[in-house]
């Protein structure tokens, strides 16, 4: 099977601060994979290249094997069947629950498939229905972090890029989350994560790439990297 | 009674035309982050072709109407394509003098090309008193009112109710987010900028023939009093533009009525200044720029 998503020698830096510098990482269809690292290890920036949001200054992005991501724009790399939930939801807060669902299907022009579509996530996340006309700004952070999970999934996507998704939730709302996330990726979409709540990500990931200062120092299956003596060290709080 | 009421209507017509033009400013801040100063003289453009059309083609309402839509919108399309688009990503200030410059080129391009007097407008209505000797309120007026509210109406509509004006507002909140949605930043500001110009071109014409002129350096009037309305109300709600611009034209129109026509401006920049002074992003707020 052909990687659904390659990422080779990439290199991106913020003005003369190099932010990643050399990442190779691959995604096969249906995984689930989750980069972790300590804070500006680099991990947020492969996120926004893939999305085109940041520029790399050298490497290759391939999608599908055949699309080049870097050549792209966001928005046509959305229409690839890429889609987002954003470090701390991102959210547009002015706008009621029901239109970030309609922006999330933005790229459907048919309002009749679109709407079909919300129905679902409504259905799947019945606690948003109660709130479809509230404006996003004014939920609760787990209520949030489903609107951003369901505004990711409405337009159908293949790929969801994942930054954070646990981060300023209360540990009983992670533990739904990354329920959410297994979920979805059990549904066929295939996942690419960065999380730093390393316990739980290891639990729902495939395999895992461990970053440090832009680089990818280890990668392997979940359990491999676990069991790992510098991961233990670094991020699950020493021998046990 | 009879002035107070008088004062009030004259200063929701005049408030109308404010909003029109403000919301333009606003529309356009919110999606480009930039304020455009060649808007008032895009407002002054249609005016001018809503009166060419009439003195060439046809002195019909709706035909005038037209052309200075299509006007405004031409100039707001180019203006967008080759100054705006270019600039997006520099420094605010290369934007801000780019439309500035553009605004001196266009009102003396105008004042050259037609006459830098005020020149007459066609006679696309015919003004009759509506209401009595005392109050007057003239076809003209209530044409130009109407004409304003189903902008405004139509402009609101358009922002809360459609794709294209949904991604306007996501864009005002988080432009990258809007863009990984799938939203083309490039095609929604084109499409804003279109907007804001052809309902500036409609304004300008309704202007002109309540007026019966039109005048190369009337956008500066408008532009700087929307301009206005935009500070005091803050860019986040476009409704609190609106409501504020009614309010400012009412309060003008009172100072002018019982104190001088010379104070007006004074009312308005004091508006301003005690608004900046208090609440410097506005009475409803603005978006983070």
């Amino acid at each position: 099977m052909s990687p659904l998503l390659t990422i080779s020698d990439l290199h991106v830096s913020y003005k003369a601060v190099p932010a990643v510098a050399g990442a190779n990482l691959e995604l096969f269809p249906g995984e689930l994979r989750v980069i972790l690292g300590s804070n500006g290890a680099g991990k947020s920036t492969i996120i926004k290249s893939i999305l085109g949001l940041v520029k790399p200054s050298r490497g290759l992005i391939l999608f599908e094997g055949e699309h080049e991501l870097t050549a792209l724009a966001p928005h046509q790399i959305h229409k690839l069947g890429i889609s987002w939930v954003p470090e701390g939801r991102q959210l547009w807060g002015t706008l009621t629950v029901y239109d970030n669902l309609r922006m999330g299907g933005f790229i459907e022009a048919d309002d009749a498939k679109i709407s079909q579509r919300i129905g679902e996530m409504l259905e799947r996340f019945p606690r948003l229905a109660e709130r479809r006309n509230q404006v996003a700004g004014s939920l609760s952070g787990g209520e949030q972090q489903m609107v951003a999970l369901a505004r990711a999934l409405v337009s159908g996507p293949k790929l969801i890029l994942m930054d954070e998704p646990s981060l300023g939730l209360a540990p009983i709302v992670i533990r739904d989350v990354f329920e959410l996330v297994k979920e979805i990726n059990a549904s066929g979409i295939s996942i690419l994560m960065v999380e730093q709540n390393v316990r739980q990500a290891l639990k729902v990931a495939k395999w895992a790439y461990l970053l440090e200062v832009g680089r990818v120092v280890e990668n392997g299956p979940s359990d491999e990297i676990a069991n790992n003596e510098s991961v233990r060290e670094i991020f699950l709080g020493g021998r046990h | 009674m009879d002035l107070f009421l008088q004062q009030l209507i004259n200063g929701v017509i005049i408030g109308s035309t404010y909003a029109v033009v403000a919301i333009g400013f606003a529309l356009v801040f919110t999606v480009l982050r930039v304020i455009n100063f060649a808007h008032p003289e895009i407002f002054m453009t249609g005016m001018f072709a809503g009166l060419l059309a009439g003195s060439h083609i046809s002195d019909n309402f709706f035909v005038v109407l037209i052309f200075g839509a299509i006007g405004a919108g031409a100039v707001g399309l180019t203006l967008e394509r080759f100054v705006l688009r270019p600039l997006r990503g520099r420094d605010v200030l290369m934007t801000l003098i780019g439309t500035l410059g553009v605004a001196i080129m266009l009102q003396n391009g105008m004042a050259k090309f037609m006459s830098p007097d005020p020149v007459a407008y066609p006679k696309s209505l015919q003004v009759s008193l509506l209401l009595s000797d005392e109050i007057i309120l003239t076809s003209t007026q209530a044409v130009n009112f109407i004409v304003s509210i189903l902008l405004l109406a139509g402009v609101s509509f358009y922002v809360r109710k459609t794709r294209y004006g949904r991604a306007t507002r996501a864009i005002a909140e988080r432009p990258d987010v809007a863009a990984a949605f799938g939203v083309d930043v490039n095609r929604v500001s084109q499409v804003t900028v279109a907007l804001a110009s052809v309902m500036a071109g409609i304004a300008a014409v309704s202007v002109g023939i309540l007026y019966g002129s039109a005048w190369a350096f009337v956008g500066l009037f408008y532009g700087l009093k929307a301009f206005i309305c935009m500070l005091v109300a803050g860019n986040r709600y476009f409704e609190g533009v609106i409501l504020v611009a009614m309010m400012l034209g009412v309060i003008e129109a009172l100072v002018t009525g019982y104190v001088s026509s010379n104070f007006r401006d004074v009312a308005a920049f004091t508006i301003l200044i005690c608004v900046l002074y208090f609440r410097p992003n506005g009475l409803f707020g603005s978006y983070d720029t």
